[in-house]
């Protein structure tokens, strides 16, 4: 209890007393993780359109594997990012290795899975007669895509949300693929483990609430955007 | 239509994010961006594996930045296990590593992986217990506290992932030809901090090293010293450079210029220096060749 | 009079089951052709059909004496016909937002579209629904919604699946011959399926019995409805029993 109360206390001093350190780590945190999110959005929300509505050969063991990956642990995703960016892996000519991208890439491969299932799943829920009568409306292929969107407006940020919550709360991969650095790739979560090795139990708290104020107040957003306007 | 204004709207809305957050810190950036107005070269960049005990006794936050500084160097330090550490060296992984398991070391150096050799420094392992202290140890000699322990079965806590501490650990036992096993042997697979919780939890007795026990002594309140001193007990910490003749995207110039820094006098003085003002005594003793 | 679409030799399956057999088939511009027949006779698949919104699965339909490429229909084409299916299928959004549709998606002005919407509100008596969640609309209100938001296209071609059997009768009686003037007045043409004789009698002038996928008779409402022909006596009877036609 009496580091509980500790712990809010430093959260705040640290907040208030404008510690540089700590706002650096929050701000590398909410870039790296809105840039893995975006992309994973960018890529997901027509891949899982694509896979909803239509019907392919091939289909289904696609499915099958993005389903798997929605339980990939991230230690495996880091594992993997981080044999492709050894120096002596494939794309170790790169240098991104203990880098913010690689932070990045390891995030999108945790949370691209989810956001194409999700959306793949709401798309799915679309039914023929729905397709047939926008069609009738006199829609193109894409108004009819756009349609569509609007209509899962609410599944499709949910699909989002739940995606951005892998990429906020992951840490085994961020750790081995980013190495923790100071200034560089350290960012909330990886702080947090390290600060509890090192036994700072009152200074773990305190970051902990910080993010968790970070994943409130972006959440908060994609959910107000989610349930914004919904007329009676 | 109607879409772009949602998406104008979520894209708005994370750009407001981003550029909320990016105020506060445009001010570090524009400071940053000042000095880096002098007209320096990029600096290189160096990957430096070490121990996560190293990282976390708070040592290296001290002496990167002044490498930094000084050869306009990036050090990327990465904490990992010492296994794991060795082994990002004998790939190529890493440009210099600071470990401290002599044993493990010398394989990777007669293997011609590392080059450069030297020894930087030494802290000490201590064996701390239960205030109770059940097994009624104490004095400097770690082996015939060893045994006391087998043969009283009290509880021992051991790291068992494979960590310097951990291969130190295993050699006493080793030398004192006791397999320990049973249920009084406990292996939690963490590092030293969740180790030492563990063993405060359990009332157990566990070879730690000094800088984390005495970093974490304040959370630790059922713990106690009750070996330390002893020869035995010396923890000893070496520099190497990662052999660039068999990698070669290893950097070895900076590599090399880091193996110097830290036998060099001045930072030995800083090393010595560390601790003292926290903790009113050294973590660290100047141990060069 | 030249026909407006024609069928020739169309099927449609499903399932292997031979769900439309139409050999020949036409719609002539300007005429109101009423559609009857017992549940699952084909009525709403002919019509999906002659809408271009499914595809026969053989042979050939025109539109003004030219084949129209199976699975390939020119989008102006397609937007000159319109269709209020059997299933009020409204979307998540306000009735404006659902009534404006067709119109939104055919990059009219908003100007225009206000206006249109306005007028096809207060004509079909829903103006106090404009801004409440199309969703949340009782039968007989998304009904309408459904019938405006085909009609205010304007189309060439009206198709209608049932569009008057969820409404109390007063509105019915209201809304049918407001229909009645608005069709004539546009000339457009229609297809209306019903059940409803009372409907069929007061709005077609044409009329085809659909029974097990094939039409069995058409051709001017009152000569189908007073010599029905062998095959559609037993289904027109019974109606009669109710309404004996007075004309
Ligand atoms: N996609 C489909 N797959 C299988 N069967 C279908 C399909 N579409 C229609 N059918 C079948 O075709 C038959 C005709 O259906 P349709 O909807 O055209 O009937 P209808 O004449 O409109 O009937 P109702 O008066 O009940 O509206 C029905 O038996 C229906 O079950
Ligand atoms: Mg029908």
């Amino acid at each position: 209890m009496e580091l509980l109360i500790d712990g809010i206390k430093k959260a705040f001093d640290m907040i208030l007393s404008g510690d540089r350190e700590v706002f650096a780590i929050t701000w590398l945190t909410l870039k790296v993780c809105l840039i893995s999110i975006l992309i994973s959005t960018l890529i997901g929300l027509p891949l899982g359109i694509l896979l909803g509505l239509t019907r392919f050969k091939g289909r289904r063991i696609l499915l099958l594997f993005i389903n798997i990956g929605m339980g990939l642990p991230p230690v495996v995703a880091g594992l993997w990012i981080t044999m492709l960016l050894w120096r002596s892996g494939p794309l170790g000519d790169l240098t991104l290795l203990y880098s913010p991208t690689a932070i990045v890439m390891a995030q999108i491969l945790v949370s691209l899975p989810i956001v194409t299932s999700l959306t793949c799943t709401a798309f799915q829920q679309i039914s023929e007669k729905m397709l047939l009568q926008i069609k009738a409306l006199g829609a193109t292929r894409m108004q009819t895509l756009i349609i569509l969107i609007k209509q899962l407006k609410i599944a499709i940020l949910a699909a989002i949300m739940a995606g951005f919550g892998r990429v906020i709360a992951e840490v085994g991969a961020a750790m081995m693929v980013g190495g923790n650095i100071l200034g560089d790739t350290r960012i909330l979560t990886t702080t947090i483990v390290m600060e509890v090795s090192k036994g700072n139990f009152d200074i773990a708290l305190a970051l902990s609430f910080i993010l968790l104020s970070v994943a409130l107040l972006i959440t908060a957003a994609l959910t107000f955007l989610q349930q914004r306007k919904r007329i009676s | 239509m109607l879409r772009k204004r949602y998406f104008a709207v979520l894209f708005a809305l994370m750009l407001l994010v981003l550029s909320a957050c990016g105020n506060t810190d445009t001010k570090d950036t524009a400071a940053a961006k000042e000095k880096k107005t002098a007209p320096k070269p990029a600096p290189t960049e160096m990957i430096l594996a070490t121990t996560t005990s190293t990282q976390d006794s708070g040592l290296l936050d001290v002496l990167v930045p002044m490498f930094e500084k000084e050869n306009n160097v990036k050090v990327k330090t990465i904490a990992v296990g010492t296994g794991q550490a060795l082994e990002m060296g004998t790939k190529g992984e890493a440009d210099v590593l600071l470990v401290h398991a002599p044993a493990a070391e010398k394989e990777v150096v007669d293997a011609g992986n590392a080059i450069n050799y030297k020894r930087v420094m030494y802290n000490d392992f201590i064996l701390v217990g239960p205030k109770e202290n059940p097994a009624g140890v104490s004095g400097d000699d770690i082996k015939a506290a060893f045994k006391k322990l087998a043969d009283s079965k009290a509880t021992f806590v051991s790291r068992g992932d494979d960590s310097g501490t951990h291969k130190k650990e295993l050699g006493i036992w080793t030398a004192e030809n006791i397999k320990p096993t049973g249920d009084w042997y406990v292996s939690t697979g963490q590092g030293m901090g969740q180790t030492l919780q563990v063993a405060a939890e359990k009332k157990g007795y566990v070879l730690t090293d000094r800088a984390t026990w005495l970093a974490q002594e304040k959370n630790l309140d059922t713990l106690q010293i009750v070996v330390e001193g002893g020869k035995d007990l010396m923890n000893i910490y070496h520099v190497m450079q990662v052999n660039p003749e068999k990698h070669d995207k290893v950097n070895s110039k900076d590599a090399e210029k880091f193996v110097n820094f830290m036998i060099d006098s001045k930072t030995q003085d800083v090393i010595e220096e560390f601790g003292k003002k926290e903790y009113g005594q050294s973590l660290f003793f100047k141990y060069t060749e | 009079m030249n026909p407006l679409v024609e069928l020739n030799n169309i099927t449609y399956k499903a399932q292997n089951k031979t769900i439309l057999d139409i050999p020949e088939f036409q719609i002539c511009a300007g005429e109101f052709l009423g559609i009857m027949g017992p549940n699952g006779a084909g009525k709403s698949t002919l019509l999906k059909v002659l809408a271009f919104l499914e595809n026969q699965s053989s042979g050939a339909i025109l539109y003004r004496g030219e084949v129209i490429p199976k699975g390939n229909v020119p989008l102006e084409l397609r937007r000159k016909f319109s269709i209020a299916l059997q299933q009020s299928l409204l979307l998540d959004g306000t009735v404006f937002h659902n009534i404006a549709i067709g119109l939104t998606l055919r990059k009219m002005p908003k100007t225009v579209i206000k206006e249109k919407v306005a007028h096809w509100l207060e004509l079909f008596g829903i103006s106090h629904l404009a801004k409440k969640n199309a969703l949340y609309l009782s039968g007989g209100e998304a009904q309408r919604v459904n019938l405006a938001r085909a009609m205010i296209i304007e189309p060439e071609i009206l198709f209608l699946d049932e569009p008057f059997s969820a409404l109390d009768f007063p509105t019915k009686i209201k809304l049918m011959e407001d229909f009645k003037g608005i069709i004539e007045t546009a000339r457009t043409t229609a297809v209306f399926v019903s059940h409803d004789l009372m409907e069929i009698n007061y709005l077609t002038n044409r009329l085809a019995i659909i029974v097990n996928g094939e039409v069995k008779q058409s051709g001017p409402t009152p000569r189908v409805l007073e010599h029905p022909n062998s095959s559609t006596a037993s289904f027109l009877n019974e109606w009669k029993k109710f309404y004996p036609l007075a004309r």
